[in-house]
């Protein structure tokens, strides 16, 4: 993997181009302060990075020579030959989730990238849930945590598509949902509902699923439906669903909600080919 | 003389078994010898045994009854060539564990074997001999302690006229030094150093490696004294480690990889590097080093074993690069020495990524405090070859990351160089890693970077590289949360203009 310049840099007899002194040695200086002003000079006292180059000595039984000493026993005991194929292969170091409280580790960028930009990416800072694109925070924002949107609501179209681009409201989230079905070809079955940490903020729900498509819970059949304003008729298994008026319903949602995250996404949302469907990915340490 | 190559691979004796079940127990061994290591109970004897011996042990299952020992051992009272004989049948009885242990509690087994050793029939010397290196060979302490009475004899012996035979005595030594730090004071005692210092002037290639094995063993043990190292320092020995480490001497592989495993005893020990900075071991390690960059670069069908002769080398310039840095890098004024570090960790990194690590610490302690060393890396464009170790765990990343904080640290020149090979894109990978230690580098590094640049800094970080920043103020380690803080202020601040 050596450019082939470096390689007959080594190589070459002719060392008399290769003695260190013969490379321009680039000027030493400080860092802060420089583009900082006179501000950063004052910053760079108080600066939190306190790397400082240092030489390490490593004695005999440090773990840095585990690996070489092993290999030292069994060149001694001849076993050398048998051993060597898995004893010290390389392994990619693995990602973490760094926001405290998820710690869920990955094997890969993408999947540390999957899952971020799923559940940490685009989260109400009010009830905490999370959603799939910034257009349905929006929308969940507007809905959700304006008080104005419910009083607008009656008087003019105020509930929007969900659909990116496509600028028709609706009076009432039936009917949006149903131009979800009818124009946007959205699945009948579709989770118009938005559970606890749900990413769509869909209200409604069809009665005999579990809430909350693209939700970011778990869904649990005690308390689904708490945060969904329902039709009367949809309750059938959600008791507490029934709630009359929007501002009750939205007061009782917000008083029973948990935020909480887990992590299941459900069958009808589909990330593409060959990602997981939860987030098996988990691992502990 | 290459041992390796004359040994016949193991796996054909035991095709009887699965692969399955071979590639468990090869793993179950591996993990014993890692938790040896730990506990410093690792004790690396050599095992000699050559092809036809070696067949006959697998052959033979049968447990050897005290009877049977008895009688074995009666014969050796006899004389002439049935003595011989005899000595013959109990060398191949010695070959299984059990027999060892049957033999040794025989009374007076020992003290006869050690007559006979030191007896004057050569003939029933060398089996004799062959004996004594069958139970010093042992894993069992009691069993290969028991030949501590012939330790004087051995000791005489080195300086007899046989290579054979000296060949033996030596490494009956070695494995018996290998055991405890008693020995060691006992061998001392009674003159191994030397004994050792003639077995290294010897024509023979087999009986100076040999001696190079015998002298690894009495400097590695677990306690081994400043007391050993000093008296192996003060004397000649160092002087013929270092002549002997030569690319194009005749002493063959074998004994450059005993001599280079010596001398990383010695230097690891820290009790007078000094003394061997002056016999010139940083100038040696450094020129072997640039020869097998070389080999390793220019031949792709490289001895098997290369990394056993590299790894102590590369230990001791790194622990010279640390204890004498200045003075060690006098001797390293060639950029080449850069250049073959590098050469080893992409060369061995699939299949020994301990080199990698070991080469990655050389370099970390080589541009630590030169500013000359760290432009060289950066003018040979030796980042872009680094940067593609960043995501390899196991030390790796961790070394790789030091390295460039090294470079970055001397200077915005530095920093922009580093930046112009992309560091910034692979850093932004490694912050979001799950070991922590990662994680504090690349916020080192990347501070370094973005606060060395009068353009817009925020520029410099591309949008994944933002939202990790953003994730580590959530981090649950404080150092993290506000270094990441830190540098997204600075990065978003309005900056005054440059001078």
């Amino acid at each position: 993997m050596l450019q082939p310049q470096l390689i007959s840099f080594l190589i070459e007899p002719d060392h008399s181009d290769k003695a260190v002194s013969l490379f321009p040695v680039l000027p030493v200086g400080k860092h802060e302060g420089i583009c900082f002003g006179e501000e950063g000079a004052e910053d760079s006292d108080a600066s939190p990075f306190p790397f400082v180059p240092q030489t390490f000595r490593l004695s005999k039984e440090d773990e840095l020579f585990e690996d070489g000493d092993i290999q030292r026993h069994l060149y001694l005991q001849d076993a050398e030959a048998d051993y060597a194929s898995d004893v010290d292969r390389p392994k990619i170091s693995e990602f973490k989730c760094h926001i405290a409280g998820c710690c869920q580790l990955f094997d890969s960028l993408e999947e540390y990238e999957h899952h971020y930009n799923s559940l940490h990416r685009n989260v109400c800072s009010h009830c905490k849930r999370s959603f799939p694109s910034a257009h349905l925070l929006d929308i969940h924002l507007s809905e959700w945590h304006d008080s104005l949107f419910q009083i607008l609501s009656e008087k003019q179209l105020m509930y929007q598509c969900l659909v990116e681009g496509c600028a028709v409201k609706f009076k009432t989230y039936n009917d949006r949902k149903d131009h979800l079905i009818k124009v946007h070809s959205y699945p009948a079955d579709f989770r118009f509902g938005k559970p606890n940490k749900s990413k769509s903020k869909n209200r409604g729900k069809t009665p005999v699923q579990r809430e909350a498509p693209m939700e970011l819970s778990e869904p649990d059949q005690a308390q689904t439906s708490e945060l969904m304003i329902l039709e009367p008729m949809e309750t059938s298994t959600h008791e507490t669903n029934i709630i009359t008026s929007t501002t009750e319903k939205r007061t009782l949602q917000m008083e029973q909600n948990k935020p909480h995250y887990s992590y299941k996404v459900p069958t009808t949302i589909c990330f593409g080919k060959g990602s997981v469907r939860g987030f098996h990915g988990r691992k502990k340490k | 003389m290459w041992r390796l190559e004359c040994v016949p691979h193991k796996l054909q004796r035991q095709c009887s078994s699965s692969l399955e079940d071979f590639k468990h127990k090869r793993r179950e061994y591996e993990k014993a010898l890692r938790k040896a290591r730990k506990d410093q109970q690792l004790i690396s004897k050599r095992l000699i045994r050559d092809i036809l011996e070696q067949e006959e042990v697998s052959g033979n299952s049968e447990s050897l009854s005290k009877e049977q020992a008895d009688e074995l051992f009666q014969r050796i009272h006899h004389s002439g060539a049935e003595k011989v004989i005899a000595l013959r049948s109990v060398r191949k009885a010695l070959r299984q564990k059990e027999a060892q242990q049957v033999f040794v509690r025989l009374n007076s087994f020992v003290h006869v074997l050690v007559g006979v050793f030191s007896g004057s029939n050569a003939a029933c010397q060398l089996e004799a001999a062959y004996c004594l290196l069958e139970l010093s060979q042992s894993d069992e302490a009691s069993i290969a302690l028991a030949c501590l009475p012939a330790t004087p004899y051995l000791l005489t012996f080195l300086s007899g006229q046989s290579p054979k035979f000296t060949e033996l005595c030596l490494n009956i030594l070695g494995n018996l030094a290998a055991e405890k730090q008693a020995v060691r004071k006992q061998l001392l005692a009674q003159g191994v150093i030397p004994s050792l210092a003639l077995c290294l002037q010897s024509p023979h290639v087999a009986v100076v490696e040999a001696a190079g094995y015998a002298l690894s063993q009495l400097l590695q043990g677990k306690e081994s004294s400043e007391a050993t190292v000093r008296a192996v320092l003060e004397s000649s020995l160092p002087s013929h480690l270092l002549r002997l480490l030569e690319g194009t001497s005749t002493s063959g592989i074998g004994t450059m990889i005993e001599c280079a495993w010596c001398l990383h005893y010695l230097v690891c020990s820290n009790v007078d590097n000094g003394l061997l900075m002056a016999q010139g071991a940083a100038a040696k390690c450094s020129s072997l080093l640039l020869e097998l960059g070389g080999v390793v670069l220019k031949d792709p069908a490289i001895p098997q074993g290369l990394q056993l002769l590299i790894s102590p080398l590369l230990r001791c310039l790194g622990n010279l690069s640390a204890s004498h840095g200045q003075e060690c890098r006098a001797y390293l004024k060639d950029g080449r020495i850069l250049v073959a570090l590098c050469a080893f960790v992409c060369h061995f990194f699939q299949q020994y990524s301990f080199m990698a690590r070991e080469s990655l610490w050389v370099l970390n302690n080589l541009t630590a405090e030169d500013a000359e060393l760290c432009s060289t890396c950066i003018h040979l464009n030796l980042i872009s070859v680094l940067i593609y170790y960043l995501p390899f765990a196991k030390g790796i990343n961790v070394m790789v990351l030091r390295l460039l904080c090294n470079i970055a640290e001397k200077g915005p020149e530095y920093c922009k160089k580093i930046n112009q090979q992309e560091v910034l894109q692979a850093v932004c990978a490694t912050l979001i890693m799950a070991d922590p230690e990662v994680v504090q580098l690349s916020l080192e590094l990347l501070w370094m970077i973005v606060s060395s640049s009068c353009q817009v800094s925020s520029s410099l970080i591309n949008k994944e590289g933002l939202s990790a920043l953003e994730a580590l103020q959530y981090n649950k380690d404080k150092e993290i949360r506000v270094r990441a803080a830190y540098i997204l202020d600075h990065i978003f601040k309005p900056v005054s203009p440059c001078i």
